[in-house]
């Protein structure tokens, strides 16, 4: 299981956000926030989104951790114990769920302060086409079903996972609920813009084939009913000759243009991608880490705009 | 030393009666008592020692009338003046050697053990021979020297009166001679009064003076008479 | 009377032997039900109170002693599985904490107690050295545990296969030894704590192999079907969780259909509690046990057998304190030689009497005491003892 996002691009995405709309909070994210006052509920998540999340809707009430260093994709993070006797010590660990964090269940953790962002969806999961069934042994066969976990990226899930920790984070501050109310309230006006945007783009763009690096875009394509496919190709790795022949086996019946990237691809794929097959590169960064730079929502936004730059139909 | 005046005794209701109209030992004699099973050579003894009470008449011991004396001064009297050696020797087969002839200091709380009388318990076991052996118990002796040990018990307190009931009684030609001599070389030494019981004639030329008790006609008639004696 | 005492001495040692079933029979005259007593009452003692510490027990139907017994000492009597949805349930209702419990594996005779990080917080157990669990497979001991086994944190403990013929795929587990509990004077002191999920590895519902969707398990794949891929007896089995093959671990299935043993419910309060017990009493799979009321059963049984066992040992010791007075008479008489020894060279008929009482008196009070001591060192380790009893 290599890295989807091995290292930390400035995106195409975050350069652009600098003219993007204000974020309230720049660092959003918590961090060691030296102001945090020392009572503060002390919030784990197991990815950025999630931390972003509530550091809006908590405010200076919450001290938000998310320890997975950057540049790497937290979905295949394994924690040292150090990290995971950090994380048994929070008051709340909010988790993305549909199998992101995978070492959860690789590590002890108490039950009672594990959230589950995304158990109000669990019926919309989306199960992935990569799953993998193998048999060996006396046990027989079983299953490992993979789901695609990159929920956040259909905005309205986003909000019901942001609704969710608003909930986690009220029962963990009794009469803060209004507060609470208003930074989520304000986190969903940002999402529902980002939504609304996305899916103008799209109703221009209807059945326009697209590809994907890596399939990460499952709850976004849903969401818009995107004419999206995958290949496997890494941004920092120029793909080999079997991948190159993947590209050309899925070109076959699926003539896209545009290629999106999780993160910005070497110069030389890029150049081959536009040149050999007519396909052009833009970064559609699914925000699973901390951005080098931005926020959460200034990084969708850029998302947006790379989008929103590509030439109409 | 012993003075005896019209005694009567009687066990029980039996049919036996000890009667002596008179009889005196001088101190520093040797006397030996003889004569048959049941003639009161043994009663004699424990009346002179205060062991028993005669029914009548006079038991009196260096001026003492032992028969008059309550049952613990005459305890007080037979630990301080008496020294009894028997036939069985009698020692505690729980006890060391050592022990048994520090007996009577135990015994009694006229007496105090203090480390002069084991001195004198050592010296005694050296004088009988036995020593080497004072960390035994007497289930490891011989015949001869357990009756060597109740010899030293006897004469641990240093006793005026030294009652021997049958001493070589149990004892092989050999060692009754070893025992005899050690007797009266002691008494000679210490000048100390030896009345003995004994039925064995060979013996009996050791001692100053022999009282027969056939002389005291013991079964129920009316006895009459001073002991008879011969040297 | 140092005399006396020394007579008395000299002849208990000379008689050492029968001195000493003297003693050894009034030893047991006194011990027997004095001991007995406080071993119930200890017993009945730690138990009220550990089940009076756990409020409320949940596991599948069957017998309720088993499964308090299981939940709270740890018994090597394993109770009916219910399903890791049974401690959702308890979470779903609002009205308790659920704390699952999965007590059957062993190491050698260590029960390994798989639960979550909320049972030590429950318990109060605190670490002293090392560190709490943290990844799948480690393990955390309690202090008699990690005393007995001979290990410590950067040790390894390795879980018992259940018998000689489980070939059905419970491995044996090593488990690196992360932590070491304080002594809570408990059945804690004498577990082997993992994670509920590291106990399902151990069972083999969670295991780690090679990829085999990877070039280098080439050798163990049988065959490709379209996404199956079919791996032979080759793969191999993981009997050890570390950094190198964490990743590969899994669990297959449901995780709410993984077995537990019972699920511990603590709710906030009385009413709470009532509510609870409201809802499992209707005819299900599951019974809810008040270890409590368990325990108090089981104490009235035990009670009642005391009751007997005191009245045989009171009767036997009866009858051994009759002989043994016979043997002091007996004594007394053989030994009338030398009393009489003892009064003809000066002694009172009172002072010899004196040095056979202290003699009896010597070896009454030796009886006694070692009784005392019995009896103190009962109450010292008699949890010991029980717990042994127990397990």
């Amino acid at each position: 299981m290599s890295s989807r996002m091995k290292s930390a691009v400035v995106t195409l995405a975050c350069a652009i956000a600098a003219c993007g709309g204000p974020a309230p909070e720049t660092e959003a994210d918590g961090g060691a926030e030296a102001q945090v006052e020392s009572d503060a509920v002390v919030v784990f998540t197991t990815n950025y989104p999630l931390a972003y999340f509530a550091k809006r809707i908590g405010g200076e009430r919450v001290r938000v951790e998310f320890p997975a260093p950057a540049g790497i994709d937290p979905a295949y993070w394994s924690p040292s114990p150090e990290d995971v006797a950090a994380y048994q010590e929070a008051d709340v660990v909010l988790l993305n769920g549909a199998g992101y964090e995978g070492w959860v269940a690789k590590t002890s953790l108490p039950d009672s302060k594990l959230v589950n962002t995304s158990a109000g969806f669990e019926d919309m999961y989306i199960v992935s086409e990569e799953a993998v069934v193998h048999t060996h042994g006396p046990a027989g066969e079983h299953e490992h079903e993979n789901l695609a976990f990159t929920t956040w990226l259909d905005p309205v899930l986003a909000i019901e996972q942001a609704r969710a920790i608003r909930d986690a984070l009220a029962a963990q501050l009794p009469g803060a609920e209004a507060d609470l109310q208003e930074g989520f309230a304000a986190l969903e006006t940002d999402l529902t813009e980002i939504d609304a945007r996305l899916g103008a783009w799209a109703a221009d763009h209807a059945g326009q084939p697209l590809l994907a690096s890596h399939p990460v875009y499952q709850y976004l394509a849903r969401r818009y009913d995107l004419n999206l496919r995958s290949v496997h190709f890494e941004p920092d790795e120029v793909p080999t000759t079997g991948g190159w022949r993947d590209l050309a086996a899925r070109l076959e019946n699926h003539t896209a243009e545009w290629m999106l990237w999780e993160a910005t691809p070497l110069a030389e794929t890029r150049e081959l991608l536009a040149s050999e097959y007519g396909v052009g590169s833009f970064v559609f960064d699914p925000c699973g880490n901390r951005p080098e730079s931005g926020d959460y929502i200034s990084v969708m936004r850029a998302n947006v705009e790379s989008l929103e730059a590509l030439p109409a139909i | 030393m012993i003075r005896i005046e019209d005694l009567r005794f009687r066990y029980g209701e039996g049919d036996f009666q000890l009667r002596i109209p008179e009889l005196a030992v001088e101190s520093g004699t040797t006397t030996a008592f003889i004569g048959p099973s049941g003639s009161g050579k043994t009663t004699l003894l424990n009346l002179i020692a205060g062991i028993i009470r005669p029914e009548k008449g006079r038991v009196e011991t260096r001026g003492v009338e032992v028969s008059g004396l309550s049952d613990e001064e005459r305890r007080r009297f037979r630990i301080t003046t008496v020294g009894l050696v028997f036939q069985e020797f009698e020692l505690l087969e729980y006890l060391t050697v050592l022990d048994n002839i520090l007996l009577p200091y135990r015994i009694h709380s006229a007496l105090t053990l203090d480390s002069s009388v084991r001195e004198r318990a050592r010296s005694l076991a050296e004088r009988v021979g036995i020593s080497d052996k004072l960390d035994r118990h007497p289930r490891r002796l011989s015949q001869g020297e357990r009756q060597r040990v109740a010899v030293c018990r006897a004469v641990l307190t240093d006793p005026p009166l030294l009652l021997t009931d049958e001493p070589t009684g149990n004892l092989d030609p050999v060692n009754r001679e070893r025992v005899l001599d050690i007797l009266f070389d002691y008494v000679e030494d210490s000048g100390t009064t030896l009345v003995s019981v004994t039925h064995d004639h060979e013996i009996l030329t050791r001692f100053g003076r022999v009282m027969d008790f056939r002389d005291f006609h013991a079964f129920g008639e009316a006895g009459s008479g001073a002991a008879g004696g011969a040297s | 009377m140092r005399d006396t005492l020394y007579l008395a001495l000299r002849y208990l040692a000379f008689h050492r032997v029968k001195t000493a079933i003297l003693v050894a029979a009034i030893t047991l005259i006194v011990f027997l039900p004095v001991g007995l007593r406080v071993i119930v009452n200890q017993s009945s003692q730690q138990l009220t109170a550990r089940a009076e510490a756990t409020p409320l027990v949940i596991g599948a139907k069957g017998s309720p002693t088993e499964l308090t017994l299981n939940t709270l000492y740890f018994s090597s009597d394993v109770p009916a599985r219910t399903t890791h949805a049974a401690a959702a349930e308890v979470t779903e209702t609002g009205l308790a904490h659920a704390i699952p419990m999965y007590v059957r594996f062993r190491v050698r005779d260590r029960p390994i107690v798989g639960t979550t990080l909320e049972y030590f917080e429950f318990r109060g157990l605190r670490i002293v050295e090392g560190r709490q669990l943290a990844i799948l497979g480690e393990a955390v001991l309690g202090s008699r545990a990690a005393k007995r086994l001979g290990v410590g944190p950067g040790d390894y403990v390795i879980s018992s296969p259940e018998s000689v013929f489980d070939i059905a795929g419970v491995y044996p587990l090593r488990m690196p030894v992360v932590g070491v509990l304080e002594f809570s004077d408990s059945a804690d002191d004498d577990a082997v704590f993992v994670d509920v999920k590291t106990a399902w590895v151990i069972e083999g519902l969670g295991h780690g192999h090679q990829d085999l969707s990877r070039p280098e398990a080439a050798a163990g794949v049988l065959r490709r079907e379209g996404n199956v891929v079919v791996g032979n007896a080759s793969v191999m089995q993981f009997n050890e969780i570390t950094p190198d093959n964490i990743d590969s671990f899994h669990f297959h299935g449901e995780l709410s259909d993984f077995p537990l043993t019972a699920v511990i419910a603590v709710p906030p309060d009385q009413r709470s509690s009532a509510l609870l017990q409201g809802r499992y009493q209707s005819a299900g799979l599951s019974q809810i046990v008040n270890p409590t009321e368990v325990m108090d059963e089981l104490l009235d049984t035990i009670l009642t057998v005391e009751k007997f066992v005191i009245a045989g040992a009171v009767t036997v010791g009866l009858a051994t304190l009759a002989t043994t007075f016979l043997v002091f008479a007996l004594s007394l008489r053989l030994r009338s030689r030398e009393r009489e020894t003892l009064f003809k060279i000066g002694g009172s008929r009172t002072a010899v009497a004196t040095v056979m009482t202290s003699e009896i008196v010597v070896v009454l009070a030796a009886g006694v005491l070692l009784a005392l001591c019995l009896t103190f060192l009962t109450q010292r380790y008699g949890d010991v003892i029980i717990r042994a009893l127990i397990r």
